[in-house]
């Protein structure tokens, strides 16, 4: 697995100011955090405008995130298991991009995460709601919670100007190690592990600016009406803002990293500690490989002036894409400093919304409801494919490409999925020019 | 390395490990100020940009069919005979045929570590990496698989982590601990393990080729894409200029992390135990088979014949042929540098007779990367 280097990335700030009034570059997507790199190494760059002492310790944090963690007793990186998903948090997310609808065992890492009704619902889990993922691998002596079967239906459409497409939908089958099965209509929800650029931009979006976007009650009657979830955080101890994950489930990145270690590696930490209190790793881990999510850099668009790009962005305006996936916000404080103040393009609005019944996982999480999912940013989603090798989108990555996760808009998105097939050919290739382009 | 070891003071456990500090590193400031100037007049201070040079399509091609692809295939091609050779220890075990496993182990290591500065594309987005090169091996579950009754199959290795799993678990098999197993010291429950690793890494090795050449899983062969980069249509590389960006930042990549990285923190720590490849003593071999995937991605060398095509230092070398010229000798001085150092490395790294070449040898990968950063990549960033 490749690591960070430790040196400096070509930045862009530095070139914007020396270009005084010709200013017409690409758009700086992460602020000043923004770096000059579409290869496969796009997501791996730190924020380029960090102070020397955040650069150092991101370069630490790059050993918390990457640590492949090994049974007890180990000279290195001890503490995995009994149960779990994987071994690292990089495994997860390949080039700290997306990961892939994989299941099972076998060499090719477990990527999508199953989660169910629990009676306590564990780390990344929520009252009433899914609890913390099914784990599928164990260390030898143990037994895995459950194996996980992933099949795929198809579905067959076609746009108005008649040309086809094909949808496919996830079906997983769950047997537990005691041999019974998940009941058909028993809650479940897969994911698939998101990119991690850009993520302490977000984080640093204040509670302010989240309540300005805000209209639970459709108030501006445009059909759209973007909530707040409100989640709890183990460390204040209270209720907040939800802010990470595909329902904005989580409080913060540091809880994030918590329950991460947690559930998935089954790594106990001083957020989520043994039920005998212990812990393998301590806090200073959790907050390394929190830090490395939030000083990443995010790298800037790609071919922002070409005129079919420029079309798409316009059309995906015209549309409505643009309601829900905010091209533009403004981050308030944070403890890094880099990522104070800083003018972004993450098209999102860190909101819940009703996306209809086709993406429904009918699970509720906190204040999510079952047909709500926060609104994705897209800032390097033309990346996916560079940065991992293949590509899968969406929350369980029924979506192979940007084109079928558009047609699987539905809820409050209907109208803008509907405009996009109504779209000439043409048209639509030149809107996903535009995303490819970010 | 595949994976990373969480630096000692972040384990709880770890009571004998000192405090850690991060080496130092040359962090040369990249002025970024020519790298951006579109439709302001200016082409920049280095002169033409890769993606208009009239040898990019042929460059990014050859860099996929006579760099990348025949050093996969020579990574397969060795894993092969690796497993003919294990499976010859298994039924007979031999001294003599512990040592021909052994370097067919040290013979297969060379094209996976000159593969390390291309480390995109399926090896690390489908986990073919992290299942061939996985650290640390996890012992402990080791000693309780071959503890217990169960068999030992390829099937069943491959169901097991990945810490369990590629070269390193076959490293320390096959040369243990100190490199200095005897052909006795193998049990036979070790043996059929072994079996099953490298009967696995082969079909790994087979399929990582086939994905370049063949494409796997359903998908397009990879080497499309970077023969194809710059067409609209192609969702990888849009840009002749993202390809060659495969090129600049891989080999920057591999540069740092082998002088500050692979040598920097076993040296920096006095820690054995993070030292590549240390149980075959093979570690000055992996860093300088990295620097060769630097140069054969530079100079297009096929592993496999030698034999050189079209490549960026020729895009280089016709803008400013001294860069070009001094950024080859930069690369052979680096490798040079690397076979001052004593082996193994595991010793030299506390022997103080060994410590100005190490530090040389950093600073001979550090210069290369300086070059790379300052002066290759604006060709790829406008």
């Amino acid at each position: 697995m490749r690591r960070t280097r430790s040196t400096k990335t070509a930045g862009v700030t530095g070139a914007l100011l020396l270009l005084g009034g010709c200013v017409d570059s690409a758009p700086l997507a992460g602020g000043d955090t923004t770096v000059l790199d579409r290869s496969s190494n796009a997501f791996d760059n730190p924020a380029s405008n960090l102070n020397d002492e955040e650069f150092e310790r991101h370069l630490e944090a790059e050993l918390a995130f990457e640590a492949t963690f090994v049974s007890r007793p180990s000279d290195v990186n001890p503490g995995l298991g009994p149960l779990y998903l994987n071994t690292s948090c990089a495994a997860c997310h390949p080039g700290n991009g997306r990961g892939l609808p994989v299941v099972g065992h076998g060499p090719l890492e477990s990527h999508l995460t199953v989660r169910i009704e629990r009676d306590v619902p564990g780390p990344q889990g929520s009252p009433g709601g899914p609890g913390a993922p099914l784990r599928d691998h164990a260390l030898p002596g143990w037994e895995a919670e459950a194996t996980i079967d992933l099949t795929w239906v198809e579905e067959a459409g076609s746009y108005p100007d008649g040309t086809s497409w094909s949808l496919r939908e996830p079906r997983v089958h769950v047997v537990f190690a005691d041999g019974g099965e998940l009941a058909d209509d028993a809650m479940r929800t897969l994911r698939i592990p998101s990119p991690i650029v850009g993520l302490g931009l977000l984080e640093a979006i204040s509670d302010e600016t989240l309540q300005g976007l805000a209209d639970p009650d459709d108030k501006d009657g445009d059909g759209i009406s973007g909530r707040l979830n409100i989640v709890f955080d183990e460390t204040l101890q209270r209720n907040v803002i939800g802010r990470v994950g595909w329902k904005a489930q989580e409080p913060s990145l540091f809880q994030n990293s918590a329950s991460g270690f947690a559930a998935t590696m089954g790594i106990s930490n001083p957020v989520f500690p043994d039920e005998d209190g212990g812990v393998d790793i301590d806090e200073e881990t959790v907050e390394l490989a929190a830090f490395y999510m939030q000083t990443l850099a995010v790298p800037a668009r790609a071919d922002w002036d070409d005129p079919t790009v420029q079309r798409g962005e316009e059309l995906f305006d015209e549309i409505g894409c643009s309601s829900c996936h905010v091209a533009e916000l403004q981050t308030g404080d944070h403890e890094v400093e880099a990522l104070r103040d800083q003018v972004i393009q993450p098209y999102t609005d860190l909101l819940l919304h009703d996306m209809g019944p086709r993406l429904a996982d009918n699970a509720p999480d906190f204040g999510a409801t079952g047909t709500e999912w926060r609104t994705r940013p897209l800032w390097g989603i033309g990346l996916t494919e560079t940065v991992l090798g293949a590509a899968a989108y969406l929350h369980d990555g029924r979506a192979r490409t940007r084109e079928e996760a558009i047609l699987w808009h539905g809820g409050e998105a209907a109208g803008a999925q509907s405009g996009f097939q109504g779209l000439p050919a043409e048209d639509r290739a030149a809107l996903l020019r535009f995303l490819g382009s970010l | 390395m595949s994976d990373f070891t969480l630096p000692p003071h972040l384990l709880l456990n770890g009571e004998t490990m000192s405090d850690f500090t991060l080496p130092s590193h040359l962090r040369p400031a990249i002025v970024a100020c020519a790298l951006l100037i579109v439709g302001c007049g200016g082409s920049g201070s280095n002169g033409p940009a890769f993606e208009d040079s009239e040898l990019a399509p042929a460059i990014v091609a050859a860099f996929a069919d006579d760099v990348i692809i025949p050093t996969y295939e020579a990574l397969a091609e060795r894993l092969a005979l690796l497993e003919t050779s294990v499976q010859t220890l298994q039924a007979d075990p031999t001294e003599a045929n512990l040592e021909a496993a052994q370097q067919a182990w040290v013979s297969a290591r060379e094209p996976w570590e000159a593969s390390e500065g291309f480390l995109f594309g399926p090896v690390d987005g489908l986990g073919f990496d992290p299942a061939l090169d996985s650290w640390p091996v996890d012992r402990t579950a080791l000693d309780q698989v071959l503890a217990s009754g169960d068999e030992l199959t390829q099937a069943y290795v491959s169901s097991l982590d990945d810490t369990l799993q590629g070269f390193h678990t076959a490293e320390y098999l096959l040369f243990g601990t100190g490199n200095d197993n005897t052909a006795a010291d193998l049990t036979g429950r070790e043996l059929e393990y072994l079996a099953g690793v490298v009967a696995e890494m082969t079909d790994l090795g087979t399929e990582l080729a086939a994905a370049w050449t063949d494409g796997v899983g359903g998908a397009a062969p990879y080497g499309d894409f970077i023969r194809t980069a710059g067409a609209t249509d192609n969702t990888v590389y849009p840009s002749m200029q993202a390809a060659a960006q495969e090129i600049v930042y891989g080999s920057i990549g591999i540069l740092d992390e082998v002088a500050n990285g692979k040598i920097a923190d076993p040296f920096g720590e006095q820690d054995v135990t993070l030292v590549e490849s240390q149980f075959s003593w093979n570690s000055l071999e992996d860093f300088t088979d990295n620097i060769h995937s630097v140069r054969n991605a530079w100079l297009g060398i096929n592993l496999q014949t030698g034999e050189s095509s079209t490549s960026f230092a020729d895009f280089v070398g016709d803008v400013d042929p001294d860069l070009a010229a001094r950024v080859t000798s930069e690369i052979d001085a680096a490798i040079a540098s690397l076979g001052a150092i004593p082996e193994p490395f595991r010793d030299s790294i506390t022997d103080p007779a060994a410590a100005d070449q190490i530090t040389a040898a950093q600073d001979a990968i550090r210069v290369v990367q300086a070059s790379y950063e300052a002066e290759l990549q604006p060709f790829v960033t406008r």
